[in-house]
């Protein structure tokens, strides 16, 4: 799967990606969200208050603002809100990316098939895309979240993942379609190739750069739909997330009391799916080579 | 229009092939009459020869080497190889077939998975039919490069379809298909990309490939100078029939039908060995 070909294409697409002033600030902000996360586990280190979770500063009392000791302020008990905010970095890239990598998974399996078998199993399988498609996902979550109590994260990510498939199985399948009849396809069926090899061989490798496009355009759907999840107070309780932060602030009436505890998660998660956005788009101009400007090379 | 009763025994018979392309059913649309693409043709080839197909484009010909490839199945009719009907194989017996039938194709940017190594695209029909070790199986493949003229064969082994040319990579293709040691081999207008050069090395190769394992053509090709060359008969096809078949010198020498005429009067005028 990881061949030479894949490698070469890759360094040739990074090179055009790089070049897209888009991507370039796409990759400089996930660059530091990134150094984030990995802090996020290194503050407790340093004094058991920074616990974004259950480190409590024995001196504070009230939600405080910015100081030496905790640069961004505390909330209402006393936590550090950086150290909430770097784990969260980590929570929304565990998520984000979780959850788009099970989609794309499910996304491009289903693709495939569909695109490879054609007849009643494409049709069935499209018909079941379209009617999760049409689904609200986040309104599907309050519900199972109302019915059955809050959910663990990786419940949510699981079901964001479910949720999200649909998009991507219908751009696989009709990459596949192009590809099936393609000459080295029908090779392979007359060497006597399967079709699970002929599925995994020769039309996997072909369409994973879409699908990884894709999982861009997911992450940032993830990120959302927890983090309005989480405000709306149908998070995982035990789990800091910047979505948890805001729900925070508000539970605790400090909206329009406490901006340096109310604008960093949300700045945050603006950045966050922006970034991934753009991303996206510097990846598809790489893909689309009409998108690309005269005198880029490929 | 059959004139194939030679001692020789046949090794390709088609009886009554029809293929018609229908149009999709659709509701409360009336559907217009199926495509025919090919209307309930005879044909014979025999052991060993190489046997030409000459139609304009749109005619059949290529219609007649995937039914034979067994990509795509005849509407009526039965395609007899090697005395067994083939139409209804499936499973092991399918891929037996398989083992022994193999195509080239047209287009040789199309007809390799970029994505797959020289080595691999060559060993998959290997793989896929269990033939030899790892390690026999790699040997197996670097000869069979040597012998398609990619020597030496080490070297083209790790390299991709876009490092080759357009005719290293039709000789690729013809390694696939021969690697397996087929006994019938369709070659679906092998040439019809290249430039004329390389054409005529190619078909120098496949001669030489023919002579080697004693290996049954079909060549398929709009071409009648390339099938002339190449094939000790050809039938001309013309919109789904078979107009006539001959020898390849008595085609061209000795047309009978109006089409071959008139075919043999558009070829332009350069001919081989002129």
């Amino acid at each position: 799967m990881l061949n030479k070909y894949f490698m070469l294409r890759f360094y040739k697409g990074w090179q055009i990606f790089i070049q897209n002033p888009l991507g370039k600030t796409g990759v400089i902000i996930l660059g530091v969200f990134m150094v984030m996360a990995i802090a996020s586990f290194f503050v407790p280190l340093i004094d058991p208050m920074y616990d974004p979770m259950t480190g409590i500063d024995p001196d504070i009392k009230l939600s405080t603002g910015p100081s030496l000791t905790h640069w961004l302020g505390t909330d209402n008990v006393g936590r550090d809100i950086l150290a909430q905010l770097l784990e969260g970095a980590k929570v929304a890239f565990v998520v984000g990316l979780s959850a788009a990598f099970f989609s794309i998974v499910i996304g491009t399996l289903v693709g495939m098939i569909a695109g490879y078998a054609g007849g009643l199993l494409d049709a069935s399988l499209m018909r079941l895309a379209d009617i999760i498609m049409v689904l609200p996902s986040l309104v599907i979550l309050l519900i199972l979240a109302s019915l059955f109590g809050q959910f663990n994260i990786w419940i949510i990510v699981f079901i964001i993942a479910i949720m999200r498939w649909p998009a991507v199985s219908r751009v696989i399948r009709s990459q596949t379609l192009s590809l099936k009849h393609r000459p080295f396809i029908e090779a392979s069926r007359v060497a006597g190739a399967s079709h699970v090899r002929i599925i995994f061989r020769h039309i996997m490798p072909n369409v994973l750069p879409l699908a990884f496009l894709y999982m861009t355009f997911r992450v940032t759907a993830a990120i959302l739909v927890e983090a309005a999840l989480s405000f709306l107070g149908f998070g995982d309780p035990s789990q800091v997330s910047w979505g948890m932060m805001l729900q925070w602030v508000w539970k605790s009436g400090h909206m329009f009391q406490a901006p340096y505890w109310l604008i960093p998660p949300g700045l945050c998660i603006s950045l966050l799916t922006l970034a991934f956005y753009m991303l996206g788009r510097a990846m598809d101009e790489v893909l689309d080579p009409r998108l690309r400007k005269e005198g880029q090379s490929g | 229009m059959e004139k194939t009763d030679t001692k020789n025994r046949l090794l390709v018979e088609l009886k009554q092939v029809t293929k018609a392309y229908a149009p999709k059913k659709r509701w409360f649309v009336r559907s217009s009459q199926p495509v025919l693409a090919l209307n309930s043709i005879d044909l014979g080839i025999e052991h060993g020869e190489v046997f030409g197909l000459v139609g304009q484009s749109g005619s059949g010909k290529t219609t007649t080497g995937r039914l034979l490839a067994k990509l795509e199945s005849p509407t009526a009719g039965e395609i007899y190889f090697d005395k067994t009907p083939i139409s209804q194989l499936k499973g092991v017996r399918l891929k037996a077939y398989r083992s022994r039938v193999q195509m080239i194709f047209q287009d040789p940017y199309q007809s390799l998975n970029p994505h797959l190594s020289i080595a691999e695209t060559v060993l998959e029909p290997l793989m896929v039919q269990g033939i030899g070790t790892r390690d026999t199986r790699m040997e197996k493949v670097v000869h069979t490069l040597d012998l398609v003229g990619l020597s030496p064969g080490e070297a083209f082994c790790h390299r991709y379809p876009h490092q080759l040319s357009g005719g290293q990579r039709q000789r690729v293709a013809i390694a696939r298909a021969i690697v397996l040691e087929p006994q019938f081999i369709v070659a679906d207008e092998p040439t019809s990309m290249l430039d004329a050069t390389i054409a005529i090395q190619l078909f120098k190769l496949l001669q030489e490939i023919k002579e080697t394992f004693g290996m049954t053509f079909l060549f398929i090709t709009h071409n009648l100078a390339a099938a002339r060359y190449m094939c000790d008969r050809i039938a001309v096809i013309h919109e789904g029939h078979i107009v006539e078949v001959n020898t390849a010198e008595n085609i061209i020498r000795h047309p009978e039908h109006p089409y071959t005429k008139k075919l043999i009067k558009v070829q332009p005028g350069f001919k081989y060995g002129r």
